[in-house]
């Protein structure tokens, strides 16, 4: 039972980042554009997070509210670079996988130099611990209190707060039915007087927003705050991209392809504490390629009967019907 | 595809001609990215340091010119990569996975060349085949999954780079023949394994860019004169048209993605069999669990060169030239990564430049037309294209 | 002075390299039926995009109820109650019934979406004006003629007075096209001003008070349907006189080359199988028409028959050669030439040249490739001649781009490369589809020459006058299984009518 309340705590922070930019994922992609960006929106996120925390870390703010204030820094940035990526896809009907890929590699080498020039490294490191042992009250629920509620961050609250945020915002509302149509069927949203342009700028907008939150997220839970140019954040924004495809592009199938994209790497990074993995005496670089060969099964066995937003990648132009 | 044809009509000059050609926008939409990604590097060094960023930039145009020998050294993995990703993307497919086909070239290299014992002449033409042969493998997997399974090769190639950056650090690690744990890197290959020098003096230049280029030349010709050619760039532009006339996609999907993945890893082993003076440059490898950077920045030259293997030997070298003019502007002050930035730039504006060209000489047309006709009234309202 | 709705006066809208609408003049009056008739391209569709904003006009004015106005998108038609139903339905195929009404107009209380106040509209309007629906099933699962009723009831929902059908029948049964027909009428009765764009002139004089005929872009005139006739209405149409029939000669039939038997064909869209067991033959010089209402499997068989897709079961043998399971490649050896249904996805590449596309099915053979490489001046020698033979119209010959090419010389360059590449069958799928009248002859001419040949041809048609006109015998297929075979000579449009919409079958077929 140990075993599992260890998984189970070191899990959910994993979970959570590629939860958020899978969501972020999905509402670009069902707005009709393919954002591979999303590793380079997410660097740029988790890199103006951890700016803020380092400019704030000696004031008297605790670290809760840093980490919320953090976050709103995150998303901020995160959009502000998502426009980069509307403008080219949207407005300029560039192609969409290009020009992500030029952002994915914009971002590391900004940070790189950025980095150089003010704090001579390759990133930065901010010390202050955003680490939760345990929540009041919550916490003492049996079983639920110590697999949710111990030993976290409150990136992990956040999160499904925002899970449930989205999903109502996707089928419960005018924008979500809107945003939808966009990705399925551009000409039929426009022939109706949406503006096929504003709504695609407000998917990827969110996409951006999402995946800077995810950054973020992803260097709290689970760099401690730091962020590198050099690693970056470790291909997270790809996996999220297969999360997103095994989810189906639905958020409740997201988190649950998120929890098992998560499990398979805390178990990669926790090989030596189960005693059962580490009798086995396999190198455990095997166990880091898990998400990345996982990946590649997952989508080997569900491609062919994935159904993909049908407009996505191909930019929209009025005049062409 | 217009030029040979050129000579047999009537020669006649017009500027409608010139701009409506397709090798003539390549081209000129490619300098007008490599424009606006230099004066954003520009900007970034007069934002850092204002007083030197006349020099600085100066460097990054004009440094590489005095290490013309250096251009062609680190020309020659970007030239392969660049040839990987410019070679698949006539196919329509985009092989994001440069890199770890890239990686995967070097690692057969590095193992031919330790734990194999041939002769002298014999040993570095092994370890080139052998560095194309891993990079094949790495390419024909992500083609396997795209021609059979329906999987976006974006995605598997991707996922590919970190197994293959993950994989071969382990294996590198776990092999005490090639890893010593005291550099925390491989020991130097032995010196037959390497690729015979230019001879150049002061200058790393080697036999690489030679059949580099040849290479460059060799798939030139493929894609224009032959049958595979002509059936890789239909399925291009047009994969159902070209299953009805009867091509064997899948099969060329495979095919394109490995031959794509082998000169991924030739570029890999061409850059690890190379002598050199700079030191930890090549001959030897260091595990430290990052993407290797040259596959990425042949996605920037197989977008400048438009995938067009001549267009990608001259992109090739125009970005190792300013590579070198980067790492020259540490002489006032600057950081080498300004150059990557500049390079990220450059592929954004490439993903555009063609309708932002478009749109533009369209504009510049509109003032000429317009002064033209200013006498007349009737004439009508043009529309900027784009 | 006539209580016009619409007025829209000197029209002119253009593209690069053609005049679309030409100083066009277009008045409609409250509560009337108003036909558009045209060829293809004769410019119908771009005036009514002109009218609901999604073109611009450079010259003319737009009049709503006297009332000069800018309608710069579709918001603005709508606001000036214009709706449109497209000829390619604008629907979102993984939405319900009701979530395509609303979309645009969602009626939201409390910030979120409002359904049940929707489906409340909903049914009230079904039932007023006998638009039979079921709200909240998925627009992919239902029938074109319901989808059809779906883009009404938007138009309705919005509460428009200026109702745009664009070439409303093309994907109907003839079952269908009466009600649709009989529906029209009624809006039009409820005081519903109706525009009705259509190449049909037996539905105008079914359904117009009065008519418009654009030709090449201009306008020849408007005229009162009771005070006109259909030869008439041709005319102005065409420019000339034209001729339905085809002249063709009597033909001995030779041997069998292609045999179909028991063949099942799985369906892309749904469950159940597209094509069910499904037998004939053809023969050397015979043209056989399948003919049928769009969708009852003719796309899925050709699939099949041609090897882009697989069988379920059953067997197909050409010129004795069993053929179920062959490459297209293997096919086309065996002597199979294809007119695809869709020239740009399948039949072209629009980005080689023309004399590129011209080898697209030979560019293998040794007359054009040495030891893989390709003999460019035998291309280019095959493709000057085949482009004078066929007189294909370019701007550089052989090298021009074919993007740039018209639509019917698109359709040539097929016709000319399937025609002459060696073959005993030649399956030509809806071959006039989007083609105007002069390009029409033409095709039909190269086909029955083909039969004259003593080729076999297999030719799909959703057209009945070209079933009629062209074929030597006609196969009926009905969701997906052959109904009827009728002899054109001796058969009635109505009776083929019947046949294609399910209300007739051939017993004596059944079991074969």
């Amino acid at each position: 039972m140990e075993t599992v309340y260890y998984l189970v705590q070191n899990m959910l922070p994993v979970a959570i980042p590629l939860l958020l930019v899978a969501l972020g994922g999905m509402f670009s992609e069902r707005s009709g554009v393919v954002n591979i960006a999303l590793e380079g929106i997410m660097l740029f996120g988790a890199f103006f997070g951890a700016l803020f925390v380092l400019t704030v870390q000696r004031s008297s703010l605790d670290a809760q509210t840093i980490l919320i204030l953090g976050m709103l820094v995150a998303a901020f940035s995160g959009w502000i670079y998502s426009l980069l990526l509307s403008f080219a896809a949207v407005t300029m009907k560039a192609n969409q996988v290009i020009t992500g890929t030029s952002l994915n590699l914009l971002i590391p080498a900004v940070i790189l130099l950025f980095s150089k020039m003010t704090f001579n490294s390759d990133g930065i490191t901010t010390n202050i611990s955003f680490y939760i042992r345990e929540i009041p009250y919550l916490s003492k629920i049996p079983v639920l209190g110590e697999l949710f509620f111990q030993r976290t961050y409150l990136t992990v609250l956040i999160g499904f707060a925002f899970l449930i945020i989205v999903t109502i915002v996707l089928y419960k509302t005018k924008f979500g039915l809107r945003l939808r149509a966009c990705g399925e069927h551009p000409h039929a949203a426009d022939s109706v007087g949406i503006n096929v342009y504003f709504m695609r700028y407000a998917g990827v907008s969110l996409s951006g927003i999402l995946a800077g939150i995810g950054g973020f997220f992803y260097a709290v839970g689970i760099t401690d705050g730091n962020v590198s140019g050099h690693s970056g954040v470790a291909g997270f924004g790809f996996l999220a991209l297969a999360v997103m495809i095994f989810g189906q592009w639905k958020p409740m199938r997201i988190l649950f392809a998120a929890l098992f994209f998560a499990f398979l790497r805390t178990l990669a990074y926790s090989v030596s504490l189960i005693p059962f993995l580490d009798n086995l005496g396999i190198n455990q670089t095997y166990y880091k390629m898990l998400p990345y060969l996982a990946t590649m099964v997952v989508l080997g066995f569900t491609s062919k009967k994935s159904r993909a937003p049908k407009a996505e990648g191909i930019p929209y132009d009025k005049s062409q019907r | 595809m217009q030029n040979k044809h050129a000579s047999n009509r009537q020669f006649k000059f017009s500027f409608h001609d010139l701009t409506h050609n397709k090798g003539f926008s390549s081209f000129s939409s490619a300098l007008m990215a490599i424009f606006l990604g230099l004066i954003f590097g520009f900007i970034v060094m007069i934002v850092a340091a204002p007083e030197n960023a006349i020099s600085g930039f100066s460097y990054v145009v004009f440094g590489g010119l005095s290490r013309i020998g250096d251009v062609f050294y680190f020309a020659t993995p970007i030239l392969m990569t660049g040839l990987a990703v410019g070679f698949a993307f006539k196919m329509g497919l985009f092989n994001i996975g440069a890199s770890g086909q890239y990686t995967m070239g070097m690692y057969f290299a590095l193992y031919v060349g330790f734990m194999w014992d041939l002769p002298a002449g014999l040993h570095w033409i092994t370890a080139i085949i052998a560095g194309m042969l891993g990079g094949m493998l790495f390419g024909l997997i992500p083609g396997i999954f795209k021609a059979l399974l329906n999987v976006n090769e974006v995605i598997t190639s991707i996922m590919f780079n970190y197994i293959g950056m993950y994989l071969v650090d382990m294996l590198i690690q776990g092999n005490a023949i090639m890893y010593s744990s005291p550099t925390s890197r491989t020991r130097y290959l032995p010196i037959d394994a390497k690729i015979p020098s230019l001879g150049i003096p002061g200058s790393n230049v080697n036999l690489g860019i030679i059949l580099a280029v040849l290479i460059g030349i060799v798939l030139y010709i493929i894609l224009q004169k032959t049958t595979f050619g002509y059936e890789l760039k239909a399925t291009g532009y047009n994969k159902h048209a070209s299953d009805y006339a009867g091509m064997r996609g899948k099969r060329n999907i495979i095919l394109t993605m490995a031959i794509a993945g082998g000169l991924a890893g030739l570029g890999g082993a061409f850059f690890i069999l190379a002598p050199t003076a700079i030191a930890g440059s090549s001959m030897t490898y260091e595990p430290i669990n990052i993407i290797a950077a040259n596959g990425f920045n042949g996605i920037a030259v197989a977008l400048l060169g438009h995938s067009h293997p001549i267009g990608i030997i001259f992109s090739s070298i125009f970005i190792s030239h300013i590579q070198r003019g980067g790492t020259l502007t540490s002489l006032v002050g600057y950081k080498p990564e300004i150059i990557d930035v500049v390079i990220a730039v450059i592929i954004y504006f490439s993903a555009f430049a063609m309708i932002m060209n478009a749109a533009l000489s369209g504009f510049i047309k509109n003032r000429l037309l317009k002064r033209n006709a200013k006498s007349k009234d009737s004439e009508p309202e043009i529309k900027e294209a784009g | 002075m006539e209580n016009y709705i619409v007025e829209m006066r000197n029209i002119t809208k253009e593209f690069p390299g053609i005049i679309a609408n030409d100083n066009i003049t277009l008045n409609l009056k409250k509560g009337e039926v108003h036909a558009l008739l045209g060829e293809n391209g004769a410019g119908k569709s771009t005036l009514m995009s002109v009218l609901f904003g999604l073109y611009k006009a450079e010259k003319g004015e737009i009049r709503i109820n006297g009332k000069s106005v800018n309608i710069n998108n579709p918001n603005d038609a709508n606001a000036l109650g214009i709706g449109m139903v497209h000829q390619h339905f604008k629907l979102v195929e993984v939405f319900t019934v009701l979530e395509n009404i609303i979309l645009g107009v969602e009626p939201i209380s409390k910030g979120f979406l409002d359904k049940s106040q929707a489906r409340k509209k909903i049914v009230e309007l079904s039932e007023r004006y006998g638009l039979k629906v079921n709200p909240d099933a998925l627009i992919e699962d239902i029938s074109v003629g319901m989808q059809q009723r779906v883009e009404i009831i938007k138009m309705l929902y919005r509460e428009n007075e200026i109702l745009i059908f664009d070439e409303p029948t093309a994907v109907l049964t003839p079952q269908e096209i009466k009600d649709l027909l009989e529906i029209m009428r009624g809006l039009a009765e409820e005081g519903k001003s109706i525009l009705f764009i259509t190449h049909k002139l037996n539905e105008i004089m079914a359904v117009a008070d009065r008519c418009t005929v654009l030709r090449k872009g201009q306008c020849i005139g408007t005229v009162d349907v009771k005070d006109t006739t259909k030869e008439e209405l041709s005319r102005m149409m065409v420019g000339r006189d034209i001729s339905f029939s085809i002249q063709k000669e009597v033909m001995e039939t030779g041997d069998v080359v292609l045999s179909v038997r028991n063949v099942t064909v799985a369906s892309k869209l749904h469950k159940n199988n597209a094509v069910k067991n499904v037998s004939f033959d053809v023969r050397a010089g015979e043209i056989v028409c399948l003919a049928g209402i769009d969708g009852n499997g003719q796309t899925e068989f050709i699939s099949a028959l041609t090897g882009l897709d697989k069988t379920i079961s059953g067997t197909m043998t050409l010129c004795g050669q069993d053929i179920t399971k062959a490459s297209i490649r293997q096919r086309s050896i065996i002597g199979m030439s294809h007119i695809p249904e869709d020239r740009h996805k399948h039949g072209l590449i629009l980005d080689y040249s023309l004399e590129e596309n011209l080898v697209l099915q030979r560019y293998w053979q040794l007359d054009f490739q040495r030891n893989g490489f390709i003999r460019f001046n035998e291309v280019r020698q095959y493709a000057e001649g085949l482009i004078e033979r066929f007189d294909v119209r370019s701007s550089q010959g052989p090298v021009s781009t074919v993007r740039s090419m018209s639509g019917g010389n698109q359709q040539k360059a097929i016709l000319a490369r399937e025609i002459d590449k060696k073959h005993e069958l030649l399956v030509a799928v809806q071959p006039t589809r989007g083609l105007d009248v002069g390009a029409i002859e033409y095709v039909h001419k190269q086909l029955v020459k083909r039969r004259d040949a003593g080729k076999a041809v297999f030719l799909v048609s959703l057209e009945l006058e070209e079933v009629m006109n062209v074929s030597d015998r006609i196969l009926v297929i009905y969701e997906g299984e052959i109904v009827g075979e009728l002899d054109p000579k001796k058969t009635t449009m109505q009776e083929l009518g019947l046949f294609m919409s399910g209300a007739k079958r051939d017993t004596s077929k059944e079991g074969q």
